[in-house]
């Protein structure tokens, strides 16, 4: 597969199924490249599967895609410790590949089923931006006949704030479009706040879109609640101690790394909120407390 | 095979059992200290694994789980009963892993290694009948109730690394656990102890009295002088009826005011709880406190009296458990520890 195909494929895995996560749709790209592999030696395999997910961040710069490739690499890693032979090693690589993905396409599924119980009846929730996780809690929660009310964020430069307000309309739940300027001014109404995640960090903070360490400080101003919703294979090996530490191939997009000069022009597409603002996680793992979090990736990558 | 007496037995024992547990819960009997709740409970499904019938440690476990469906229904307000349900839980899934000498007991937990890893659906089901599976498990639950009898000892042996003399130490109502814990620390130190009263039941007065019998000078004063008091204060102890798996606890109706007015002065905050009184609930919105009228003045007024607080894990400094201190964050560790995940919901 060059490097065309696969990009090819990443769309239109993502084409096929916009509800799917862009992590979700990274690893069956990295799955149906090892497939279509001819490499020799497990060696060769890391090397062109490293080079995969390099091309894949070129297209798609989240956060969401390289923890979803980091994984897969350590997928394959842990696999090929147990058989020494490659092409049984590619045949087991493809099965648990399989199933994996059948495993995370459930992630969401479990998430909203923890999560809905502490949206109580009444109540009034502020969430930014546009995110699925979000969005498949708060339907969970209309069809356990929940009555709530829900404030989202514009969220510019991308307006994707509407999107979300579009699909919470159709799913007859009152919402109303607030400035990104006027969280401030709206947390006094609001019982709780709930927002995705594109990527989880070591600290147990999150890396989301801009404007989510802005609300994340108002409410801890006022109290309220803080939750965040994420799957697990968000999970991602970085440590910022600071919004500088975020390197800055996950702040712009793609496009943008490409053809300006001058990145200090830009405006940042993404924002790290510190553990010490967020009240719990909701993962597929379970409830995290944030530093419950950094547990998990050890288990993991030790 | 166990004959119908001792069927009947059991049934009696657990019927009476589940009307004890009502009987506290709603004032009209002796309130019980949750050590011995969790003490009887334990000796009860102790008695449960000896005498049912059952082939396979899925059966148990079945057993077991109604059983205790029915008594925290009985009484939701007393967490350690379903603790200690789900320690046993535990317990028969390690004996029942072990006795089909799989190494994977650590793994028993969902996390992304095991997702990465598992080569197959887990069909555990506990199906598969073991002879050594009955008396391993009731070795372990004798080893549980041991560790029961000991945590009040444990917590207070502590006492001298945390209690200087000539503190003022503050604490609230009654608690077992930190009267033992003031009590060990007085034979060697002095200092003074100020405790709040803690309307409408003034349990405060009670151990105001038990601390001065054993030589403690003590000071009572009324809810609404803690905050006063603070300043003079260098710690505070407290007991609680539940810890949360977010760290944060359920304490009796004013301890999140004296929380607040400690965080207020930078005045450490103390928690003794034994391991039994972990539970994996966190804190809904909804959250029950009991309600119940406490008088009627006039026919139009309600007074309600909520009988437990929620503090926050930010209000609270250190931990004292049985097995040593720990920060509020590292809960959810010790909860991983002892509770299996897919236990949390009974």
């Amino acid at each position: 597969m060059n490097e065309e195909e696969l990009v090819e494929y990443f769309r239109a895995q993502m084409r096929k199924d916009p509800d799917m996560a862009s992590a979700v749709a990274a690893i069956r790209t990295l799955l149906e490249f090892l497939k279509r592999d001819k490499g020799e030696t497990i060696l060769g395999l890391r090397e062109s599967l490293k080079w995969a997910t390099d091309c894949l961040t070129g297209e798609d710069s989240s956060v969401a895609v390289s923890s979803g490739g980091e994984l897969f690499l350590r997928f394959i890693s842990l696999t090929s410790l147990e058989h020494q032979d490659l092409s049984r090693c590619k045949k087991v690589m493809e099965e648990r590949g399989e199933l994996f993905l059948e495993k995370i396409s459930m992630s969401r599924t479990k998430v909203a089923k923890l999560c809905h119980t502490f949206i109580k009846d009444g109540a009034k929730i502020l969430t930014h931006s546009y995110s699925r996780v979000v969005l498949r809690v708060l339907e969970k929660a209309a069809a356990e006949k929940k009555r709530f009310s829900v404030y989202v964020t514009e969220s510019q430069p991308d307006s994707a704030g509407r999107q979300m307000a579009e699909a919470l309309r159709k799913l007859n739940v009152p919402v109303t479009v607030v400035l990104d300027a006027a969280v401030g001014y709206v947390l006094e109404k609001v019982d709780l706040v709930i927002v995705g995640a594109e990527g989880v960090v070591e600290s147990g903070g999150i890396i989301n879109k801009i404007g989510t360490y802005q609300m994340a400080v108002c409410s801890k101003a006022h109290n309220k609640p803080f939750y965040v919703v994420a799957e697990s294979f968000k999970f991602v090996r970085l440590y910022p101690l600071n919004q500088q530490d975020v390197p800055d191939k996950f702040k712009y997009k793609a496009d943008t790394l490409k053809t300006v000069q001058n990145l200090s022009e830009e405006h940042p597409m993404i924002d790290y909120t510190p553990p010490s603002l967020i009240t719990l996680l909701f993962t597929d793992l379970g409830v995290l407390t944030p530093s419950a979090v950094s547990d998990e990736l050890i288990k993991l990558y030790l | 095979m166990p004959g119908p007496d001792k069927e009947t037995d059991l049934t009696e024992r657990i019927e009476a059992f589940l009307f004890d547990l009502n009987r506290g819960g709603s004032g009209a009997g002796p309130l019980r200290g949750s050590a011995e709740t969790a003490r009887e409970t334990t000796a009860l499904l102790r008695r449960i694994t000896a005498q049912a019938r059952w082939s396979s440690a899925g059966d148990l476990m079945e057993i077991i789980r109604n059983e205790g469906r029915r008594m925290t229904a009985a009484q939701p307000s007393e967490t350690t009963v379903g603790n200690m349900i789900r320690r046993v839980l535990k317990i028969i899934r390690e004996e029942y892993a072990r006795s089909r000498g799989s190494s994977e007991e650590a793994d028993q937990q969902e996390s992304l290694h095991k997702l990465l890893t598992s080569g197959g659906v887990s069909d555990e089901n506990f199906r598969q009948p073991f002879a050594a599976l009955k008396p391993n498990v009731i070795e372990a639950i004798n080893e549980l109730l041991t560790e029961l009898e000991g945590t009040t000892d444990n917590i207070a042996m502590q006492a001298l690394e945390h209690i200087h003399s000539n503190e003022v130490i503050m604490t609230i109502g009654r608690s077992r656990t930190v009267e033992a814990f003031l009590k060990d620390a007085a034979r060697k130190r002095k200092f003074h102890v100020i405790v709040a009263e803690c309307a409408p039941f003034c349990q405060g007065h009670e151990m105001a009295t038990s601390l001065s019998k054993a030589g403690i000078e003590t000071t009572v004063i009324t809810d609404a002088a803690i905050f006063a008091v603070m300043s003079r204060v260098n710690k505070v102890i407290i007991g609680t009826q539940t810890v949360l798996a977010n760290g944060g606890l359920r304490a009796v109706n004013g301890t999140h005011t004296l929380a607040l007015a400690a965080k207020h002065h930078s005045t450490p905050l103390i928690v003794c709880a034994p391991m039994f009184k972990l539970s994996p609930q966190v804190r809904r919105l909804s959250f029950l406190s009991d309600f119940y009228r406490y008088c009627e003045i006039l026919s139009k007024v309600n007074v309600h009296c909520p009988v437990f607080d929620y503090v926050p894990p930010e209000l609270i400094t250190l931990f004292i458990s049985n097995i040593g201190g720990h920060a509020p964050s590292y809960i959810y560790r010790l909860m991983s520890e002892l509770y299996h995940p897919e236990d949390h919901e009974l």
